[in-house]
């Protein structure tokens, strides 16, 4: 299957089953390879609907202290940009249809060359890319690459864009929308209720300009909040902070088990309500 | 935007699009309020009346004779705080305050764009929070303790290198989260547009001052400016008035730290390649597939791996050079700018002053050379001390 039409064959499933999509984050070679390959197995066996796979960045501004660690960890074991996409090379043989998007700050980007990362991304089965410091003003510098290679550009919106930029953004995405649905950086810290009843509007306004699917995510964390998402109108979640939190807490004994059964209880909870 | 603020590759607004809100924000405000006569008046009033500008161009005689040129040197050391960056904070303060901001947040490694904050925080009835690494909060104990006494939070800041790179990260961070009531009162000319352009604007006072008085003073132009480069913001300063004037040899000083053939070093613009951080683009020290590495330098305000934009833009187009002093020259010429002149020097100025004797004892010999004195040394004691045996 030509690799950007994952998103909208899962997208369509997904809407036709009246399901909303869980999409996991974990960053690539955390907490080393053979356990994060062991984390990605264990969303897709436990009902994930798309993967976002991190390639860990030694200053990531937009993250906050959980994903930072384990970045930093990453980087302290010597585990490679290459490394981290040959390992969603292996995520991508073991399940051929899941959607899978890249979460990248644009200096590995620029390191590498546009043209031979994404090349390199398109060739281990990457779908989409995110990249975490780069708004929509500043995206020419990827997008027709990406475009050419079949890949995906995703994008942010923050509960203050504004309608200019919305349009902006809108234009250059595809695959789906992300919305931060709180504001600051990546996190499983406490939501804030106020802001939260805003978030319905913004995406019933994001939905006027765009087709494409809107995922929230920062700070969600238990099935709760993707249940309060999916009642404001969102067609899924992202969860990260939360997982890279459950892994390094749990027993490595019993680490896929929780992670699954974390996992189902959020897929339950998307499902339980009517997209 | 209205602009990318590119210099030619370099620059550009690189950020999450969580901070693009505030940054657009800030353009606007740039372009609209400080134009504007109630804030130029504001400002030089400050600037004249409560910082004591026009800072001195001192004719250092002692080693003009002992190092065979005519040396100045501009007294940043003498503005209040101590160091340049006064200058930025107090513009940079003022705007939020026009803006209607009730918070500002800073990072800071040598501590005294904290202190310059902290006094602009205090001054203007904002609530100040600055972010520092935890080793730049030991080796620069003292603004530390000015900071809290000046009514600011510090927030040690543990992660990666625990220098200034990393508050710079935390201080995004916070800004992320607070950009409603919060303007991050970035310390030089890096990050993304608009704050190269908008640090250099308010910095640029020091070179159109040290430009007049020279003239003054010997009736013409000086043959070189000499400044220490950290993230460039006293460099920019003094320069940005030369810089259509070819005939002024424009020289900035990067930390070689134990030297260029070490890995602990600073020289970013000599030895730095072209990536993206902190929400620009510029040259970075940092590894073959884009991790950045930690710099190292003697001197707090010097030790970051990247460069304000415009510096990379300037040695690429030729108009200014880069050298570099190691940490043993820059206390070199630290120990003889305080028994030869009665000044004792910050660290970083210090890396300039040794270039200047360099250029003096060589290809400079008998012209004239102004250095940018860009803060007193009070801070450093401590630092220097640990070397003195
Ligand atoms: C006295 C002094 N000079 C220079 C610097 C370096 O900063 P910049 O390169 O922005 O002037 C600092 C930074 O803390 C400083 O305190």
């Amino acid at each position: 299957m030509l690799s950007r039409d994952r998103y909208a064959a899962r997208f369509r499933r997904l809407k036709e089953a009246k399901q909303g999509a869980l999409m996991p984050f974990t960053v690539l070679g955390w907490p080393d390879e053979e356990t994060s390959f062991s984390i990605i197995k264990t969303m897709i066996d436990s009902g994930a609907s798309a993967l976002e796979l991190g390639i860990a960045f030694s200053d990531p501004v937009a993250d906050g202290p959980i994903i930072q660690a384990a970045a930093h960890k990453v980087i302290e074991n010597g585990y490679t940009v290459i490394q981290a996409l040959d390992l969603v090379a292996m995520a991508r043989k073991y399940d051929a249809d899941i959607p899978v998007g890249l979460l990248v700050y644009y200096n590995h980007i620029m390191a590498m060359g546009v043209e031979k990362f994404l090349e390199k991304a398109s060739a281990c089965g990457v779908d989409g890319v995110l990249v975490a410091d780069l708004p929509a003003e500043s995206s020419d510098e990827v997008l027709s690459t990406a475009t050419a290679k079949g890949i995906s550009t995703i994008f942010i919106v923050s509960p203050l864009t504004r309608e200019e930029r919305l349009a902006k953004i809108v234009e250059h995405a595809s695959g789906f929308i992300y919305l931060v649905s709180r504001l600051g950086v990546t996190g499983v810290d406490e939501r804030n209720a106020d802001r939260d009843s805003r978030l319905a509007a913004l995406i019933a306004s994001i939905k006027k300009v765009t087709s494409l699917p809107v995922l929230a995510g920062f700070g969600i964390s238990t099935p709760a909040h993707a249940e309060k998402m999916m009642a404001f109108g969102a067609d899924g979640v992202i969860t990260g902070s939360k997982i890279v939190d459950l892994v390094s807490k749990a027993e490595p004994s019993k680490m896929e088990s929780e992670l699954s059964s974390y996992l189902k209880q959020m897929v339950a909870a998307l499902n339980s309500v009517k997209v | 935007m209205r602009t990318l603020g590119k210099f030619g590759r370099y620059g550009g607004v690189y950020v999450p699009e969580t901070l693009m809100p505030a940054l657009e924000e800030l353009e606007e405000a740039f372009a609209t309020i400080v134009p504007g006569e109630e804030f130029k008046t504001r400002l030089a009033s400050l600037l004249t009346d409560y910082a004591g500008r026009p800072t001195p161009l001192y004719h250092a005689e002692n080693l003009s004779r002992k190092w065979g040129a005519q040396v100045f040197l501009k007294r940043e050391d003498l503005l209040h705080g101590g160091a340049h960056k006064t200058n930025n904070a107090l513009g940079q303060a003022l705007l939020s305050k026009m803006m209607g901001k009730e918070r500002i947040i800073a990072e800071t490694g040598a501590g005294q764009h904290g202190v310059a904050c902290a006094m602009s925080g205090a001054l203007l009835g904002l609530k100040t929070e600055v972010y520092m690494g935890e080793v730049d909060m030991e080796r620069q104990k003292p603004n530390v303790y000015r900071m809290q006494l000046l009514g600011t939070t510090v927030h040690p800041v543990k992660t990666g290198s625990r220098t200034l790179k990393d508050a710079i990260n935390e201080a995004l961070r916070d800004w992320i989260a607070n950009l409603e009531n919060t303007h991050y009162l970035l310390g030089t000319v890096a990050g993304p547009h608009p704050f190269p352009s908008m640090v250099k604007y308010f910095q640029k006072i020091i070179g159109e001052e040290a430009s007049a008085q020279i003239q003054e003073k010997t009736a013409r132009q000086p043959d070189y400016v000499v400044a220490c480069v950290g993230g460039g913001s006293n460099a920019i300063g003094i320069f940005a008035e030369f810089i259509d004037k070819p005939s002024v040899q424009l020289v900035g000083v990067e930390p070689a730290g134990k030297g260029l053939d070490t890995d602990k070093h600073g020289a970013v613009l000599a030895l730095g390649s072209f990536g993206c951080v902190h929400g620009m683009k510029s040259l970075v020290l940092q590894t073959k597939e884009g991790q950045i590495q930690e710099a190292h330098s003697i001197s707090a305000g010097l030790d970051y791996p990247s460069v304000g934009p415009e510096h990379a833009f300037l040695k690429d187009t030729g108009r200014a050079r880069y050298e570099s002093a190691t940490d043993e020259e820059a206390l070199s010429a630290f120990h003889e700018l305080c028994r030869e002149e009665g000044i004792i020097p910050a660290l970083e100025s210090s890396h300039a002053l040794f270039i200047g004797k360099r250029l003096a004892q060589g290809e400079a010999a008998g012209k004239s050379i102004v250095i940018n004195l860009s803060g007193r040394g009070d801070k450093d004691l401590h630092e220097v001390m640990k070397h003195v045996k």
